[in-house]
């Protein structure tokens, strides 16, 4: 697992828990984001607490107009925006 | 105005779960005689289908039209009807029999034919964020003053993800009514995956909704399903990225957003898919309107002589201060937000100081400063920056802080983000120097 994507899990964990006050469910490679539980809103302070706790947000950065569906897919999105060191 | 059941032109109303509600049952009905003549009625359903034969079998009939969300607890929905001095209140909603003048739609409402006819006033509702919502006026010939008449051939499908009792919502359901067509009424208590394929499923070739719900249909796989013709974007600013993604995943749709201004009465809609609009609006903008910038504000000039409201700011010309803060970029106009600080996320509306004041309460904050910060997806978010006072634990204050704007305040208002400070830039006077959407 990348460093990103087990940041992305971290801070997934975290907005289901100040969001819901529950445990996460497991994230897999093909789940759906919209059937993953999380709202427009939480899905928002998703993206910015992620920017916040990576430091970059990949929807602002990219060009593209692209809205990834799947958790893998949301990965490799965050994982091409990724700034170089 | 004649009675909306003369300018029906719809063909049929389709529910999510396959209910077929025609033309021919619209007119069917009729205000029953335990209805007072003149009367005045509150409509609170679960189900749109009750209420659009309500509405329908109502206009003309009776002096108003209270249109409450059947999202709204018992206890706002009594306080609106006994405002609004309405002594029936029709309803599908167990919830609320204990409030006074309730009955259900067929104690009202039956088949038959009304003969007297008078002008109705339809009493719409803002949708507050504390507090009680404010009851506004309107007449169908105001609401209805946008709706384009399609000829049979072209007559669109157009779907409804909007709440009917909002504007919005309302705005799409007499487009459908009277401009003619069909009308897909999504179940929107199911998930939004399911909502979009019963939506595709039925052809919907029209379809309206704000930018944040629109990047949710863009994360529904198989959101390209919808025969889409007309893509309308509103009740936010809609960026470039948005209508980017819309017209890849839309290709054979117009891309359309609107700009409405509550303050002036007016809006206009963009169809050329590019984020703002023509700085040629300057010198002639759609409709009549006249528009001009003074110190990178908005200000608007209706064609017709609209009333505005009597809080608003006019000039000698008769221009009204949209308070909508403008920059211009090369020939085209760009939002940037409301110059009186108002935050929009996702379409919800709301003073920071409102948040200020609920954060302000919770034990351990001795100071808060609420902001605005940008976000992808919901347009953007809640930002409260707090100091702390002396030796509390700011774990411990962030969720009293979650805890009590919860309990106050709409969801949306609600800050996402709680950031703890040693301390706030203050002005000469000593006040908190407020800043705007931070960009980072």
């Amino acid at each position: 697992m990348s460093e990103i994507e087990s940041g992305i899990r971290k801070v997934f964990a975290e907005v289901w828990k100040q969001e819901k006050g529950t445990a996460a469910p497991e994230m897999k490679a093909d789940t759906v984001l919209l059937d993953s539980g999380l709202d427009s809103l939480g899905f928002a302070i998703f993206v910015s607490m992620l920017d916040e706790e990576l430091g970059f947000d990949p929807f602002t950065l990219s060009d593209d107009s692209y809205y990834p569906q799947t958790f893998a897919e949301f990965v490799a999105f965050y994982e091409k925006y990724q700034p170089r060191a | 105005m004649t009675p909306l059941s003369e300018h029906l032109n719809l063909s049929a109303i389709l529910a999510a779960d396959g209910r077929l509600t025609t033309r021919e049952d619209l007119c069917r009905f009729a205000p029953l005689k335990t209805l007072a003549a003149g009367g005045r009625v509150a409509l609170c359903f679960d189900d749109p289908h009750l209420l659009l034969r309500a509405i329908v079998a109502l206009d003309g009939r009776v002096a108003s039209m209270l249109l409450l969300s059947g999202a709204l607890d018992a206890a706002t929905v009594g306080q609106l009807t006994q405002r609004a001095g309405c002594a029936t209140l029709l309803t599908d909603r167990a919830e609320l029999d204990g409030i006074a003048g309730v009955a259900g739609f067929d104690r009202a409402i039956g088949e038959g034919r009304a003969a007297q006819s008078v002008q109705t006033t339809w009493l719409m509702t803002t949708s507050g964020t504390t507090g009680i919502p404010k009851i506004i006026p309107h007449s169908l010939k105001s609401l209805a003053r946008s709706v384009y008449r399609f000829a049979p051939a072209d007559a669109p499908t157009w779907g409804l993800l909007y709440d009917p009792t909002r504007f919005a919502g309302l705005q799409v359901t007499l487009q459908a009514l009277i401009g003619g067509g069909r009308l897909v009424v999504a179940d929107t208590h199911r998930p939004i995956a399911e909502q979009i394929a019963g939506l595709a499923h039925h052809g919907v070739t029209h379809l309206s909704a704000t930018p944040t719900l629109w990047r949710r249909i863009l994360m529904v796989p198989g959101h390209r399903n919808l025969p889409l013709k007309q893509v309308t974007l509103g009740g936010e600013i809609a960026d470039q990225v948005t209508m980017d993604a819309l017209r890849a995943s839309f290709p054979a749709a117009r891309v359309t957003h609107i700009y409405a201004s509550t303050e002036a009465g007016v809006g206009f809609s963009v169809n050329d898919g590019r984020a703002g609009f023509p700085a040629a609006y300057l010198s002639a903008a759609p409709g009549g309107t006249k528009l001009k910038l003074v110190d990178g504000i908005l200000w608007l000039r209706p064609a017709s002589a609209a009333a505005p409201g009597s809080e608003v700011e006019t000039d000698a010309e008769g221009y009204v201060r949209s308070g909508d803060m403008i920059e211009m970029r090369g020939d085209r106009l760009h939002f940037l937000g409301r110059e009186n600080g108002v935050i929009n996320v996702g379409g919800v509306k709301f003073f920071p100081e409102t948040v200020e004041d609920a954060v302000k309460a919770v034990p351990g904050v001795a100071l808060v400063q609420v902001s605005s910060k940008k976000n992808p997806i919901t347009g953007t978010l809640v930002v409260a920056e707090i100091q702390v006072h002396d030796g509390a634990d700011p774990a411990i204050v962030k969720q009293a802080i979650l805890d009590a704007c919860r309990a106050k305040l709409v969801r949306e208002a609600v800050p996402a983000i709680v950031r703890f400070v040693d301390g706030f830039e203050t002005n000469a006077a000593g006040k908190l120097v407020r800043k705007g959407a931070t960009s980072g």
